[in-house]
Formats: C-alpha cells, structure tokens, sequence
C-alpha cells in the first residue's frame, strides 16, 4: 500500500500548501472538492462498505446547513452550539431514514429517493420557515469565543482539519470489526446471519453514521456558501455525491475527494465553455463504467498491480 | 437442560402454497450424535434442514435446541445459542481475505463485533486462533489470500472452518462433499469425521457411502416423511428403503 500513502501524503502537503501559491479561484474550489469529496465519502459507507446505493444523503447534509443557517441567523446562536445542533440534526434525519435499510437493492434507491424528494420538497414549499426559493442568506463565517475565521484562507484550513480528523476516523471505522462486518454483508448476507451477525442492526447503524458524516459536510458547506437554498437538498446533490465516489473509485477513502475533484474542476472548466456541462459529466460517467468500474482508484491499483491477471 | 436432545423436531411441517414439502415429521438428536439425513430429491430434506437452521420457519410443528424452543428464532440468534452450519453452495465471502472472513466468524457471537475504534487486525489472539482453526481444516499458509482466488475445495474447507470458528455445539453440514472430486471427497469426509465428538452433527448427504460412513444413525425421507430411521448397518438392509431410495434414484 506504499504508492497510495504516498499519494495520500503528497495530496495533503499541497492542500496544505495551497493556499501559499494558489489564487483565490483555486481555494475556493479546493474547499468545494474537499467538501463534496466528504459527502461523497459519506455514501460510500454504505455504497463501497456495505453494498447499498443511496439516494438521499443531499437529506442530511441540508437538513444540517438548514439548522445552522436558521439558528445563527434568525435566533442568534454562535457556531459553537449551532453547528453541533446542525449535526445532531442531521444525524436525528438518518436514524429515521435509515429504516430504509428493510429493503435491499432497486428498493432502498427508490425509497432513499422518495426520502430525498420529501426534505427537497419541504425546503422548497415551506417557504416561511425555510425561506423557500431564496433560502437562508447572511451566514456569518463562523467563530468560537476570541477564535474567529476572518478570511477564505482561514475557512480553507478549518474545513482542511475537519476533513481530515473525519478521515482519520473513517480509516479507523473500516478497519474496524463493525467496517469489517460490513464488507462481509456486502459480499454474503446469508452468510453473514449463519455466522450470528443481525445483518439489519449493522446495516441501520452504518446508515446512520453515514448520515451524521453527510451532516458534517452540511455545515462545513453552509459556512463556506454563507447562505443555503433548497438546491442544497435537491436530487443532483445526492446523484453528485454517488458518482463522485463510482469515478473516484468506491471503497476506498481518497476515491470519493479524488472523484469530487474531477467532477467539480470539470464543471468549473466545461461550464465556461458548454451550456450543456451536465453533459459532459454524464460522458465521464459513462465511461467510468464502462471501461473503470473500479473508478480511478481501480485504475491506479491496476497500473500498479501490472498484468498480475487479477480482475477488477 | 442437561439430557435434553441437542436438536428435537417435534411434528414439523413446511407447506408451500399446495405443496407439503415436509409433512408432519418428528426426530430427536442426541448430544454428540452424527445423524445424516438422505432420501431421494423432493423428500424434503433440505426443506427441513432450512426450518432447523433458521433460514425458513415451520408452518406447523417446533424445533428445539438442548431443550430451548427455537421454531421461531431468528438465524444469527441460532448461531449465538451455539448453531453453525455450512451452505449446499459455498457460501463464503469471496471479496474478503481467509483470515477476514474467519475473523468475522470467531467475532460473529462476540460483543467486539461491534467495536468501530480499533483495527480488527490488533485484537489478541485473534489471529493466532484463526490459524489454528486454518490448520484443522487443512487451510494453513492461506490466510491472507482473497477468497475467489480459491479453488472449489478450499471454499469447502474454509466454510467447514467458519461453521466451526465460534465453537458450537451443534453444526449443520449442507451435503458437505456436494461438488468435490472423488478424492476429494475422501479427503474431506475424513476432517468430518475427525472433529471432535462432542459436536453434534446434523447433515445431508447424497453420496451414500461418505453419508453410511459418518453417520451413527440415518434418518431416511420420502415425500415429507420419515419412513425409516436407524444404524447405518439396518438402512441398507430395510426394505420400504431399498424400494424409494436405492431401487429408483
């Protein structure tokens, strides 16, 4: 595993560095990367983990910014107890969710989809709570007692830190029994159950903290945009997030912010040039799947692994 | 529960729809016992081997544990009470190492499987009990090879090892040798019989002379019901026997 440490490293010397040599275009889409690359990180949990596709983390992740956003502006509340509340509520929305774990394959896309649709549908049409089409606007940056973020630099390093610490944790969390547990899931539940394994349990409890990681992302997010409008919970958020992780590459943890990289810089280049942009990454998916399925993770261990002849 | 049979089914049925697959059968299993079910496809065999290991329950009728009443358990509580069993298809994780796929059977009835803050490679021991569960089955030097790259008969090694990796009392052999050559087989049934007595072992076998070889009693179906049950010696002497099982076929 030395090449991809090394890669892992190397990625975090530059976003570190960053901001000492790239202009403010660049930060900023670097914090977007790191941002989505969490979400995305968060469906590959159940995605790359435990073999199941959701479609509803755009759910958690602006359930959170929402709670943030609404405490902060209109109630007054300082970062300090707004964004853990923020995650709390995300995470709340999950546990609730996750009972789409009783349904297996095109089931559990269609009914995480119908869950999407419904916290879409709040935002949008509760429009006096939620601020309908225009949202919430004026987030401040955010700021704990005397430590303030004053400058898109300074954002830059927090959401850096947090990204990271959750990284680390998520390493952990795969390695772990219960991570372990759920690729066995992914590969034989059957199985899984004859060994004493409550396959649902582990399945509801990975769903939930994949949740509370998209809800990490939701307040990062909200600080960042400064305001939040019911796209944050619309339906291409949680595609987004999916492909991210399929082009990136699933079941690995740098394939979901290498994926978030593509697509975002992708969008930033083609958007400029094409009306069309989505186009052009629905032909980035495409090929993904038809020719690196493994994303390029995959692609990296393939090259690595030479023709050792072993398959995807 | 002492003296109580390790598996007892009392007046058992299974219907599917307009079919009785398994029509009103009792049978009772002593501790350490080895009781090979056979009869010919359709008997019901499998259908009732499904209702013990849990995968499907009864529609009439109860199966029972060392006393305990476990019609209505659900499979993984089954395997916590001290069930294993093995699957007629291998059925092992295939994207996983050997060693991983033992880990989350020594784990499967342990409260570490829920641990979520360390590496399940730092546990004590683990590994350590891994190999040698490895070495029973023949499987040592293996550990860390990704199961699909296994052949067929490694597969059936491996599964006999996570059957056994929680230390039950009773396991459930699926027609163990399903798939195997001969000399395989031969191979194979010799590390069934090598397991320790105290195991009770339930299984279905079609090949009769790996099933007369291990069993200390035979259970014989036919169309849902037990039409004969007794010592490897008396099955092949019984005539109802000779007549649906080794007349026909």
């Amino acid at each position: 595993m030395a090449p991809r440490a090394a890669l892992t490293i190397a990625l975090i010397a530059i976003a570190f560095c960053a901001p000492l040599f790239a202009s403010e275009f660049w930060v900023t889409l670097l914090m977007q990367i790191m941002i989505f690359g969490l979400l995305a990180l968060s469906t590959d949990l159940l995605l790359g983990q435990a073999g199941l596709f959701s479609l509803c983390h755009a759910a958690f992740f602006a359930l959170s910014a929402y709670t943030v956003a609404i405490l902060q502006v209109r109630h007054g509340f300082g970062t300090a107890l707004a964004a853990p509340i923020g995650i709390l509520a995300g995470t709340a929305l999950a546990f609730v969710f996750a009972s789409a774990v009783r349904t297996r394959g095109v089931y559990f896309i269609l009914i995480t989809l119908a869950f999407g649709y419904i916290v879409w549908g709040v935002a949008y049409r509760w429009a006096s709570f939620t601020g309908g089409d225009n949202g919430v606007t004026g987030v401040p940056f955010p700021s704990l007692g005397s430590l303030r973020v004053a400058s898109t630099t300074d954002y830059y390093y927090v959401v850096l830190s947090v990204v990271l610490v959750v990284a680390a944790a998520y390493r952990v969390l795969v390695t772990s029994p219960f991570g372990l547990a759920l690729r066995g899931i992914k590969s034989s539940e059957s199985r899984m159950r004859s060994l004493g394994y409550n396959v649902g349990q582990h399945l509801y409890v990975a769903f939930v903290l994949s949740g509370l990681i998209a809800s990490i992302a939701g307040v990062l997010y909200v600080y960042f945009n400064r305001f939040v409008n019911p796209t944050a919970a619309s339906f291409p958020i949680s595609v987004e997030a999916v492909l991210m992780t399929i082009v990136g590459g699933t079941g690995t943890i740098l394939g979901p912010f290498l994926g978030s990289g593509i697509i975002l810089v992708l969008r930033n280049w083609a958007s400029g040039y094409f009306h069309y942009y989505t186009a052009v990454l629905g032909v980035v998916f495409i090929v993904t799947v038809l020719w690196a399925p493994q994303g390029i993770m995959g692609l990296l261990a393939r090259w690595r692994s030479g023709n050792r002849g072993e398959g995807a | 529960m002492s003296g109580a049979p390790a598996i007892a089914v009392e007046r058992l049925a299974k219907v599917f729809g307009g079919l009785r697959a398994v029509d009103d059968v009792s049978l009772s299993v002593e501790a350490g016992e080895r009781r090979v079910l056979i009869g010919p496809n359709g008997a019901g065999k499998t259908t009732l081997f499904h209702c013990i290991a849990g995968t499907q329950q009864a529609t009439h009728g109860s199966v029972w544990m060392f006393g305990t009443n476990i019609t209505t358990l659900a499979e993984h509580r089954r395997t916590g009470l001290g069930m294993g069993r093995t699957f007629q298809i291998s059925n092992v994780c295939t994207d996983l190492t050997v060693m991983e796929n033992l880990t989350l059977a020594m784990l499967g009835t342990d409260r570490r499987k829920w641990v979520m803050y360390k590496s399940a490679r730092v546990f004590a021991g683990l590994r350590d009990r891994g190999s040698a569960e490895l070495s029973r089955v023949g499987l040592q030097g293996r550990a860390d090879e990704t199961v699909k790259f296994l052949s067929y008969g490694e597969r059936r090694q491996l599964e006999l090892a996570l059957a056994l990796a929680s230390n039950p009392k009773v396991v459930l052999l699926d027609e163990p040798c399903a798939g195997l050559s001969p000399s395989e087989r031969q191979r194979f049934s010799g590390l069934i019989r090598e397991l320790p007595r105290d195991i009770t072992l339930v299984m279905i076998e079609h090949d009769i002379d790996i099933a007369l070889a291990l069993a200390d009693r035979v259970t014989v179906l036919h169309r849902g019901n037990i039409i004969f049950e007794g010592t490897p010696g008396k099955v092949q002497t019984n005539a109802q026997v000779r007549e649906v099982y080794f007349g026909r076929v």
